[in-house]
């Protein structure tokens, strides 16, 4: 088990740590962890010299009643990567850490674009490939599009 | 990070201005908006989405198989590699096996989409620059790539050439002939771009020392591709983490120094160099066989949990993160793109250069807007 691995088994906020199998799967560590310690995880990830690859949402209210937040770190040369798994109460926020990792604050617009799931401590918040007017978020499971323009244009055929 | 140079006296006259969305050095529809004193950039923040067509939402409302036409679509200038690499994922998490003449015959492919996707990029960079006659050199060029591709695909951009356990359509003697006559032909072509254009002086004059990317970007984030390549850092998916058959192939990760816009010039060079090499060795060792596994289950239902796998596109790091519940319809499917690391650096890499340059900094970054938004 690598180093950081290690560390983070008895990190505060995880309630799991598993190992994965890279052959089938691609990554080598699936972790549980609380939305408010992330900035705390994303640090000792930043000090091992490891990378934020991908940040993304899961919308699992149907099943679990909750959201998910997954964040991918690597490290350049052999990889190893670790999938962090984070339930956020529909509602609830997230925990920003893009003042760890710069390349955060552009997943974590688009999250709470398209599942509206919002970051605190963000230093901008806002829509980033929808209109900043545009109703409601794309890739939640019970998402209809309310768009009023969606109307005109179908009135005007 | 500090994102833009704020310091501004107040007596001193600052502007905003707009570049895009229709800008043609834009290529397709982005758009900056660059706060600029005379025509020095003080900050510039990128607004993306105009090109957004929800292929994520797709993904998730479809089976597996019916995606598979919207890869190529996601970036229509190496759609190869995309639509390969969504067969590879959809193939690892089912434990499909790939015949081997199906795999040389889907490097050869993407090899060679990545060389029409590096002429783009040199022929659209250099015109942003002030450059016509390479653009026209490298579209004459480019388009005998496509002629050789459509004959095995029958589309020219967006293929959809991979099926889960192979390729579509076989090739034949005259495509094997075709590639390899162009292979001979690109390389004497490469000579002359070399003197051509990363010889000449005035590309030189506008690109070495320009768009400085600075290596504390790296690992803030997680660059990739030709931009990581140019700033000496030898990290390249399909050596770091090779897929399909790519660690039988004999190749050189292409290295610049200063991570300038001229260095990732060179790289993209070098590359095409690289992937004439990787191509004509793949001939040479082309199998007989079969070009589709024998077993393919019909319905594919990828066991639960999430599921991860990444090429080297000709941007850089592309990956399929998929969740998956047992189902035949995927939870969860995110395309993580190159294109949206790279320009979501802009806010740290234009402070500071001139308005000119950044149309430099946006053409050697080689940005695809359809890909950035998805």
């Amino acid at each position: 088990m690598s180093v950081i691995a290690e560390k983070l088994k008895t990190h505060a906020g995880i309630e799991e740590s598993t190992s994965a199998d890279y052959a089938t799967q691609g990554y080598h560590y699936l972790h549980r962890a609380q939305a408010a310690q992330l900035p705390a995880i994303a640090t000792l990830f930043s000090a091992a010299d490891f990378h934020l690859e991908m940040l993304t949402c899961v919308d699992l209210r149907e099943s679990e009643q909750t959201f998910r937040l997954v964040y991918q770190f690597n490290c350049y040369g052999t990889p190893e990567r670790h999938l962090i798994h984070v339930a956020v109460q529909p509602e609830a926020k997230g925990a920003s850490i893009s003042a760890v990792f710069a390349g955060a604050n552009w997943y974590e617009r688009e999250v709470f674009d398209m599942h509206g799931v919002a970051f605190d401590g963000h230093p901008d918040m806002k829509r980033i490939l929808m209109d900043d007017d545009y109703i409601g978020h794309p890739l939640r499971k019970d998402f209809v599009d309310q768009d009023p323009q969606r109307e005109e244009m179908a009135s005007a055929e | 990070m500090q994102n833009s140079i704020e310091v501004v006296a107040e007596d001193r006259d600052t502007y905003y201005m707009n570049m895009g969305p229709q800008h043609p050095s834009t290529h397709g529809v982005l758009r900056l908006k660059l706060h600029l004193e005379g025509e020095t950039i003080l900050s510039a923040e990128p607004f993306i989405g105009y090109g957004h067509r929800a292929h994520e939402k797709m993904a998730e409302n479809r089976d597996y198989l019916q995606f598979l036409p919207n890869t190529s679509r996601v970036d229509y200038l190496s759609g190869m590699i995309y639509n390969l690499a969504y067969c590879q994922a959809v193939e690892k998490m089912m434990a499909i096996e790939v015949p081997e003449r199906a795999e040389y015959i889907r490097i050869i492919a993407a090899e060679l989409n990545r060389i029409s996707s590096h002429l783009l990029w040199m022929g659209t960079f250099l015109l942003d620059l002030g450059g016509i006659t390479p653009f026209l050199y490298g579209f004459d060029d480019r388009e005998k790539i496509l002629d050789i591709l459509d004959s095995i695909t029958g589309s020219r951009l967006t293929y959809c050439y991979g099926r889960f356990g192979g390729v579509t359509m076989d090739v034949d003697e005259i495509f094997v002939a075709k590639t390899a006559e162009f292979c001979e032909y690109f390389r004497g072509r490469l000579d002359d771009f070399q003197r051509l254009v990363i010889g000449n002086v005035i590309f030189q004059e506008r690109t070495k020392g320009v768009g400085v990317f600075d290596p504390e970007l790296i690992q803030h984030y997680a660059l990739s591709g030709p931009c990581l390549r140019a700033m000496g850092f030898a990290r390249d998916v399909r050596k770091d983490e090779p897929y399909g058959i790519y660690e039988r192939f004999d190749f050189e990760v292409q290295l610049g120094q200063r991570g300038d816009c001229f260095d990732r010039s060179t790289v993209r060079m070098g590359e095409m160099q690289q992937s004439l090499d990787i191509i004509e060795q793949a001939l040479k060792e082309l199998p007989d066989g079969p070009i589709m596994a024998a077993k393919v289950p019909k319905r594919i239902r990828p066991p639960e949990g999430d599921h991860h796998f990444a090429v080297e596109s000709a941007r850089g790091r592309f990956q399929h993160y998929i969740v998956s519940d047992g189902s035949d319809i995927p939870v969860r499917h995110k395309l993580s793109t190159p294109s949206f690391v790279n320009i979501s650096t802009m806010p740290q890499v234009m402070p500071g250069t001139m308005l000119a340059d950044a149309v430099a900094i946006l053409g050697s970054i080689d940005i695809v807007v359809p890909e950035i938004d998805r």
